[in-house]
């Protein structure tokens, strides 16, 4: 462009010594270079007005780590890991998440909980040195002493009691779920009005009780609330309205937080930027930065190969298994395979459903060991029940059921199903992997002789029709959780989340049953049985259970991801 | 107002998203009264308006910071991988399409359409990621993409490094429809009589073209460059997305998926404003081109 106008600039010269109408023309001529050259300047303030604003955002990522670092330090290379994810973290407030694992694993990076969780499910100690009970009902806290924000300012349990008050004042979202303490609601909330919680019990600076309504298996209180909660500084927070609090600019950049690492920078959908926390109560990070970076799957597994990222993360940096052969192949990186994780899972509407006999018939009838052996190219395996294999609850007893149409057919004969009824399936798109499964679970099952329709929908549409009752089966995948109870509570016929519309009284008692017991012992009787009852019922039934791709960097001496706990040592982390 | 209710009947709401089934229901409701989703949906318009007037776009509902600064980060990147896109694409497309025109069914002529075809026709996601793999992955020459290097000294050159496959992907595609819409129009132009006189008075057969002709020829051009705009905005969605480029399209479609409303409307307003001004703005630029048309 800068050219054309540069060439009728000429033009004019020439134009001049030849026309007659000089001046009229001369006037059009120049009122259209000056539009012209209104619309390149219009462009070109545009773009650097952009340049500008833009540098203003990033501003920060790179002046922030020259005042974290001491000069002296500057002369050696600074240590950098970068994380790459898929999903995108929405939000890094720590006491409401939204639900969202992405947003978790920034949280995680700059706030410490009272406990840490490693792949081992061992607890170890964090913010708080020791967790103890006499009676599993009385928890006695003792927190570490040289626990301070990384502002410096001391941690005591009055930050404890101002985030528990917060957070469960019923205007304040959260995603704790600590409705097992004394003095709060079903919905782990204190009542309109209160403000007190009966069940916390300040003893001193670094030392608190928390009771709960009915002795409970001390696992619960571990990962409830020694390891989902995270903390607010009282000193910066103390004066903020609860209704204003999720507006608060704090929350877009949580700048004093407890943690290995503290926020640098925080742009929504491309990156998160943290830099170690130089006065850490515990051993300071031998890491200088990290980096979370959000980007598509397909990139992720270029960028492990060029080096820009050093290992991704799951569940929400996946690997496509598609790619696994090309993974391994690539010389600087390690590729491990996870656990076999929380598996896609068929819900049935017990409405439409209703008989036992049919859900057991779709069960014969689905070939999964096909889909892991050819699907996931056997890095995975096949399992009935929610609970993936490696958790300490998970049933070992069960026997699958085996892949067999012939008894699929002569099931469907004694329940007297009529095959011409259409059978709608609900299939969530975004989960290649899961949509291809899918088709292979649909061809099974018209080859036994249903009448499968199957729609596909985007998740927020799928689970309102879900939700609705408007479907007859449908596959998602739901959380990990280390409480076994959380992957029962769907079964409950009077949890009004059961959108499985799914009752059994048997199942209702021992999931009760299992909510109180304290003893854990006896908890993995009442869960064996449980799993047991429900394998016969088929509520729900499991496809595949995936063994993650975890790839790390050579370049990463202490580090890698994991599918539990993969940032626990996070101040160990370090690079070569 | 018609996309407020259009995005509002989409089903599922972003309270719902949470199926994690031991949240309680007190819990979502307590969700949906404060972000307000339980009020009728007209109310909740005129609150958006309401609020509008004011200049207050709203929080989203997944981050809480305000629309006006999350669009406001993300319209920059935007607009400069477009403009630089655009004007890639034009300085293309006005030489080649000129050279074409006027040495129309020679070879050159033959190669450029053919190009511009192969251009116009080329899948935007698989040009891109052709060039990540090449460029990228196998020679290492940029970046596979993001707008600056994460913890590098960013400054000009990193930033243009990263811009380049972008710009070049959207420019391509843009510089081949419009080599055929200025050839086109050029030879229509051509072939008038008043073209005819220039060259029989002995004008510089450059002059004849650059001036005479091109001037005339450009009306059609600037309206179709007018009208590629905010189509140019739309279609960097995909490119932002293969490229990680942190611009609306991005935005946009994260939005959808979670259902974040407060978002989407702003996104409409600023499309809408987009929309108008480049409207006006082809209309002054006619005016200047061509004398018979005067605003008075």
């Amino acid at each position: 462009m800068v050219n054309l106008a540069t060439i009728h600039i000429k033009q004019i010269g020439i134009i001049k010594i030849g026309g007659l109408k000089i001046m009229n023309r001369h006037y059009r001529r120049t009122m259209l270079f000056i539009v012209l050259a209104l619309v390149l300047v219009l462009s070109a303030c545009g773009s650097s007005t952009n340049t500008t604003s833009s540098s203003a955002t990033q501003a920060p990522a790179t002046d922030k780590p020259k005042e974290a670092e001491p000069s002296p330090n500057k002369e050696e290379k600074e240590k950098v890991v970068y994380i790459g994810i898929v999903n995108v973290p929405v939000t890094l407030n720590q006491i409401n998440d939204q639900g969202d694992s992405a947003a978790d694993n920034a949280i995680a990076l700059i706030n410490d909980s009272l406990l840490d969780l490693n792949e081992k499910f061992e607890f170890l100690p964090k913010i708080a040195d020791s967790v103890e009970t006499t009676d599993n009902q009385t928890f006695v806290v003792k927190l570490n002493p040289a626990a301070k924000w990384n502002d410096g300012q001391p941690f005591t349990t009055a930050d404890v009691a101002f985030t528990l008050k917060t957070a469960l004042n019923p205007k304040v979202e959260t995603n704790f779920k600590l409705n097992f303490i004394e003095g709060l609601n079903d919905a782990g909330k204190l009542e309109e009005g209160t403000t007190e919680i009966s069940g916390l019990k300040i003893v001193d600076d670094k030392t608190f009780e928390v009771r709960t309504k009915t002795p409970i298996d001390p696992l619960i209180f571990k990962e409830r609330f020694g390891t989902k909660v995270f903390f607010l500084p009282e000193h910066i927070l103390k004066d903020v309205a609860p209704e204003q609090l999720s507006t608060n600019p704090y929350f877009q950049k949580p700048e004093v937080t407890i943690g290995a690492f503290k926020i640098a920078n925080f742009a929504q959908g491309q990156y998160v930027e943290v830099v170690k926390n130089t006065d850490y109560y515990r051993d300071v990070a031998k890491l200088d930065k990290i980096f979370i970076k959000v980007l598509p799957a397909t990139n992720l597994v270029a960028q492990l190969q060029t080096g820009e990222i050093q290992m991704n993360s799951v569940p929400v940096g996946l690997i496509p298994i598609t790619d696994y052969e090309k993974v391994k192949g690539f010389e600087n990186v390690d590729l491990a395979s996870g656990n076999p994780s929380v598996p896609p899972e068929i819900f049935f509407n017990s409405n439409k459903i209703a008989d036992p006999k049919v859900r057991q018939a779709i069960a014969y009838a689905l070939n999964r060991t096909l889909i892991v052996d050819q699907l996931l190219k056997g890095q995975g395996e096949v399992i009935d029940g929610g609970i993936p294999s490696y958790h300490p609850y998970f049933n070992k007893d069960i026997e699958n059921y085996s892949y067999d149409p012939e008894k699929a057919k002569q099931l469907l004969e004694e329940a007297n199903w009529d095959k011409k009824q259409p059978i709608e399936f609900l299939v969530p798109v975004g989960n290649k992997i899961r949509e291809q499964a899918a088709d292979i679970l649909v061809q099974n099952l018209t080859a036994i002789g249903l009448n499968i329709q199957v729609q596909k929908f985007d998740f927020p549409t799928l689970i309102q029709k879900v939700q609705k009752g408007d479907y007859d089966i449908t596959i998602f995948t739901r959380d990990f959780y280390i409480e076994p109870s959380s992957y029962f509570t769907l079964f409950k016929s009077t949890n009004p989340g059961n959108f499985l519309n799914y009752k059994n009284p048997l199942v209702d008692e021992l999931i009760t049953k299992g909510e109180t017991e304290a003893d854990p012992a006896k908890r993995k009787e009442i869960y064996n049985k449980l799993q047991e009852t429900l394998h016969e019922d088929v509520p729900s039934l499991a496809v595949y259970s995936e063994k993650r791709l975890l790839a790390v960097s050579k370049d990463v001496l202490v580090g890698k991801p994991l599918d539990i706990g993969m940032f626990n040592n996070i101040n160990e982390w370090d690079l070569k | 107002m018609l996309n407020y209710f259009i995005i509002k009947l989409a089903p599922g709401n972003p309270v719902d998203m949470f199926i994690d089934p031991n949240t309680p229901k007190e819990v979502l409701e307590l969700r949906k009264e404060i972000l307000g989703l339980n009020d009728p949906v007209i109310l909740q318009y005129f609150k958006w308006l309401l609020n509008l007037l004011q200049g207050q776009l709203g929080y989203s509902f997944s981050s809480y910071a305000p629309v006006t600064k999350i669009i406001g980060e993300r319209i920059g990147p935007t607009l400069l991988l477009a403009s630089a896109a655009l004007i890639f694409g034009m300085l293309i497309a006005i030489p080649v399409g000129i050279l074409s025109a006027v040495k129309q069914n020679t070879k050159f002529d033959y190669i450029m359409t053919g190009l511009s075809f192969i251009g116009t026709s080329i899948p935007q996601f698989f040009l891109g990621l052709g060039l990540i793999y090449v460029f990228a992955v196998q020679l290492k020459w940029f970046p596979t993409g993001g707008m600056i290097t994460l913890g590098g000294a960013g400054g000009f050159w990193d930033r243009l490094t990263h811009m380049i496959l972008p710009v070049f992907v959207l420019g391509i595609v843009i510089a081949g429809k419009k080599v055929r819409y200025v050839r086109a129009s050029m030879l229509d132009v051509m072939n008038m009589d008043y073209l005819r006189t220039a060259n029989s008075k002995g004008l510089h057969p450059f002059i004849v073209t650059n001036k005479h002709a091109l001037r005339n020829a450009l009306l059609p051009i600037i309206t179709v460059v007018g009208m590629e705009i905010p189509l140019l905005l739309g279609g960097s969605i995909l490119i932002e997305q293969i490229f990680q480029w942190p611009g609306i399209g991005q935005l946009t479609i994260q939005s959808i998926l979670s259902r974040d409303y407060p978002i989407l409307m702003g996104l409409n307003l600023v499309a809408a404003l987009i929309v108008l001004t480049t409207n006006l703005l082809t209309d002054l630029l006619y005016a200047a081109a061509d004398p018979r048309i005067k605003y008075t």
